[in-house]
């Protein structure tokens, strides 16, 4: 069975960067523009073993995504990555709290992204 | 050919093989650089053995190659499939040139030139785009962490699982992880979502520490982790230090850091001198420490035999066995209490020996195994398709006759598999199967068995095009009924191919009938499994070995004989007048008519007139046939010995068994004996049919 990882970004070009990333790696892909439209997918999507969320986004920011997602029973311990760059060192700490399982620095090369992944999806 | 000779060429033959397996696990693992090392090695044995021999031909020609393997070794040169396939080749020719070492025949003379040639030109190869020297170079040293990974409680809250933390540990090297459950005190405290165990974890690794804290880099805020080189290689090998951290799991004991250094200290001192050596061998280029070393390991874990003196040792521990029984049969008759004990002794030793003795003519299938991947390979090559090839169960050992008669029809079975069986690439994509194609070979054991599973996942066997086939060629009639399993089984039919052309790899003269005949000549079965675009499975199954068998002993007027148990079906009791009586020589059994042989009468005693006989059904071919004796005395295991040469003709009997009062016991070949009454009886009358 293909793992299904949801990935929240406003730009189109990172999207597509990480899904074709991910798709080649063997995982299927679902794709939000920002974190009120992640929650949708997720409400959509319940088959969802991992989400790769951005953290500046319009409407709905990272942050706020992740609280809504720890909120709900059913995603509790549901493995979230943030995206993150070498300078948001308070934001990272910010997000762990709010209950990120790990991050990915940006800028990234695949093989990155997918030990990441493979840290929290089996 | 002096006797000196037949050592080199014996073990010119063992080093040549064990070249080709090296070859190809090169070929597979072109980075590993162990198996250059052993290439290179067995190169070097081969081209020392040559010229200490006198045959300076096959030692120029290897030392040439092994220039080339050294290059690649030290890192000079790339390693490519040109040169594997040329190297193959240099194999092929050596295995040729040992048997005519001054070149006499011109063929051989001319290859010879031509791959000279072809290695030259390696060895002048400028070193390539080799970007890979400096990596390549680099010895790899292996290290041992101690892991203490103590999360805490809250760490499933944002989406952690730390045993996929675990996974990613144990995939950097050799590990081994303790858990500890101390932390959880009471029922009552417990809770799902909180985690309470913490984990002491070994790792033995190419890896640096810091790799190792990168794996933990998403709860290093959360959690504890230490992680502490340990002195000394090689550690999860040691059983002092296993022990120790085994009987830490058991009393769940935290491990204490202290006491674990210095005791991996102290297996260090123990360790090293060997560890020394280790290192010096890798570095040094003398070139002779480093296969020194090698042969020495060689000469410690086995030893050549020649295969008489195994014979003789089994015909002597035969006898023994046989002497023993007598003995034993002696003191039952004639209650000597003294003699009672030591016979008891001499019985145990006796089992103990012949245990042993059989045990040795048993060698690992593998041997047989390296030219399997190498005949797949070559034949791959020729049909244009891309197989990939697993062996399993290598280490299942066989009786070596077996083994060597049993080459031939497996390489036939695999033959047929790469040319009949697994489709082209494009072909396979259209039915949705990957395009490189897989071929299973599987040796296990069952009971006394072997069992040896060739298993394609090719197009299968078309039931139905095999029928038509078997209908045109008359060997069925069209209005017969048969089973799926019954349709597998006519490709035995002698002459049977569903093969449209005979194409150079299969088509060899030998038919899947000849492959069958082998097979049952070892006592052997093969059952035939196939579904079509799925592939199909060939089951062979085995005795270990063939010098004990078990039996079923059987008396014809006071004479005994053993039928074995492998082609036995089922034993009836019959009413002798009802034999005799009988038309045809067909009797009823289970509802079912049976031929069957009068073999008291075959054999020329006198019919008895009433009373009772034995009616043992065994398989013949396809069909069951009834054989007749007078009493079954029982189940009976049987070492089978030949035959003087008076019997040399009578093949249907196929040895015969000393039982324990001495007396002797012929086994019959049930197949031979029915063969024979059949000729027999149809000279006599021509109408005469089984069926």
């Amino acid at each position: 069975m293909k793992k299904n990882i949801l990935i929240i970004d406003d730009s189109e070009s990172i999207r597509e960067v990480i899904a074709a990333g991910l798709e080649s790696a063997g995982y299927n892909v679902t794709k939000g523009i920002n974190g009120q439209d992640g929650l949708t997918c997720l409400e959509n999507n319940p088959s969802v073993e991992c989400i790769i969320t951005d953290l500046n986004m319009p409407i709905m920011d990272g942050i706020t995504f992740l609280k809504e997602v720890r909120k709900s029973e059913k995603h509790k311990y549901l493995p979230i990555i943030i995206l993150t760059t070498e300078s948001q060192e308070a934001k990272k700490q910010e997000a762990r709290t709010a209950g990120a399982t790990g991050w990915i620095i940006k800028p990234f090369s695949k093989e990155k992204l997918i030990n990441v992944i493979k840290k929290v999806v089996r | 050919m002096d006797a000196m000779r037949v050592t080199y060429l014996e073990e010119a033959n063992d080093l040549l093989s064990n070249l080709e397996r090296a070859l190809l696990a090169l070929e597979t693992n072109s980075n590993d650089k162990s198996y250059i090392e052993e290439v290179f090695r067995v190169m070097h044995t081969l081209k020392g053995n040559s010229s200490m021999f006198g045959l300076p031909l096959i030692a120029e020609f290897v030392h040439d190659l092994e220039t080339i393997y050294d290059k690649i070794r030290v890192g000079e040169m790339a390693l490519s499939k040109d040169l594997l396939d040329c190297t193959f080749l240099c194999l092929d020719h050596l295995k040729i040139i040992i048997h005519d070492s001054d070149l006499n025949n011109q063929i051989n003379r001319d290859n010879h030139e031509n791959l000279i040639h072809q290695i030259t030109d390696f060895i002048n190869q400028k070193k390539s785009d080799d970007t890979s020297k400096n990596s390549e170079n680099i010895q790899p040293s292996l290290k041992t962490f101690h892991i203490t990974f103590e999360p805490q409680p809250t760490i499933f809250e944002n989406g952690t699982n730390p045993l996929f933390l675990l996974a990613e540990i144990a995939s950097m090297g050799k590990s081994q992880a303790i858990p500890h459950f101390k932390s959880i005190s009471k029922l009552t405290d417990y809770s799902v979502d909180s985690c309470f165990t913490y984990w002491d974890i070994y790792l033995e690794t190419e890896k640096t520490d810091k790799d190792i804290m990168d794996v933990f880099v998403f709860v290093e805020d959360c959690s504890k982790i230490e992680i502490t080189e340990l002195p000394g290689i090689n550690l999860l090998n040691n059983t002092t230090f296993t022990d120790l951290i085994s009987k830490n799991q058991y009393q769940d004991l935290k491990t204490d850091k202290e006491e674990i250094t210095s005791l991996a200290t102290s297996l260090l001192t123990e360790v090293k001198p060997e560890t020394a050596k280790q290192e010096v061998a890798v570095k040094t280029t003398e070139k002779t420490e480093i296969v020194a070393k090698g042969k020495k390991e060689k000469t410690i874990s086995s030893i050549r035999v020649s295969s008489d003196k195994l014979d003789e040792l089994m015909n002597l521990v035969s006898e023994l066995v046989t002497t023993q029984a007598g003995l034993s049969l002696f003191v039952a008759n004639n209650k000597i209490a003294e003699l009672e004990l030591i016979t008891e002794n001499v019985e145990k030793l006796s089992r103990r020996l012949r245990d042993t003795a059989f045990g040795m003519t048993l060698v690992p299938i593998n041997n047989m195994f390296g030219r399997f991947q190498r005949m797949v390979r070559d034949v791959s090559g020729v049909l244009g398709k891309e197989i990939e090839f697993i062996t399993e169960g290598g280490e299942t050992e066989l009786d070596k006759t077996i083994i060597e008669t049993l080459t031939d029809p497996l390489m036939h079975i695999l033959r047929n598999s790469l040319d009949h069986g697994v489709e082209k690439g494009e072909e396979r994509i259209a039915k949705g199967k990957p395009a490189s194609g897989k071929v299973i070979l599987k040796a296990f054991y069952s009971g006394v068995f072997v069992y040896i599973q060739i298993t394609d996942d090719g197009k299968g066997i078309d039931v139905e095009a095999v029928r038509a086939k078997a209908i045109s060629k008359g060997i069925i009639k069209a209005t017969d009924y048969l089973s799926e399993k019954e349709v597998f089984d006519l490709i035995f039919y002698p002459g049977f191919s569903t093969a449209q052309k005979v194409t150079d790899v299969s088509g060899r003269g030998v038919g899947m009938d000849v492959v069958k005949r082998n097979i049952t000549d070892l006592k052997g079965s093969i059952i035939v499994d196939s579904k079509i675009n799925e592939g199909t499975t060939l089951t062979i199954k085995l005795p270990l070995t063939l010098s004990i068998i078990d039996g079923l002993l059987v008396s014809i007027d006071s004479v005994n004989y053993i039928i074995p148990l492998s082609v036995i079906t089922k034993c009836f009791s019959v009413n002798n007048k009802d034999m005799i009586g009988s038309f045809n020589n067909l009797i009823v059994l289970d509802e079912e008519q049976v031929p069957f042989i009068h073999l008291r009468e075959e054999f020329g005693y006198n019919s008895l007139a009433a009373g009772q006989s034995q009616m043992i059904v065994v398989n013949n071919g396809e069909r069951k046939v009834g054989i007749s004796v007078d009493n079954i005395i029982g189940e009976y295991q049987a070492v089978v010995k030949p035959l003087g040469k008076y019997y040399k003709k009578q093949d249907f009997v196929s040895g015969a068994s000393i039982l324990g009062d001495g007396t002797i016991a012929l086994v019959l070949d049930t197949n031979k004996v029915i063969d024979l009454y059949t000729q027999n009886t149809q000279k006599e009358e021509k109408s005469w049919q089984l069926n």
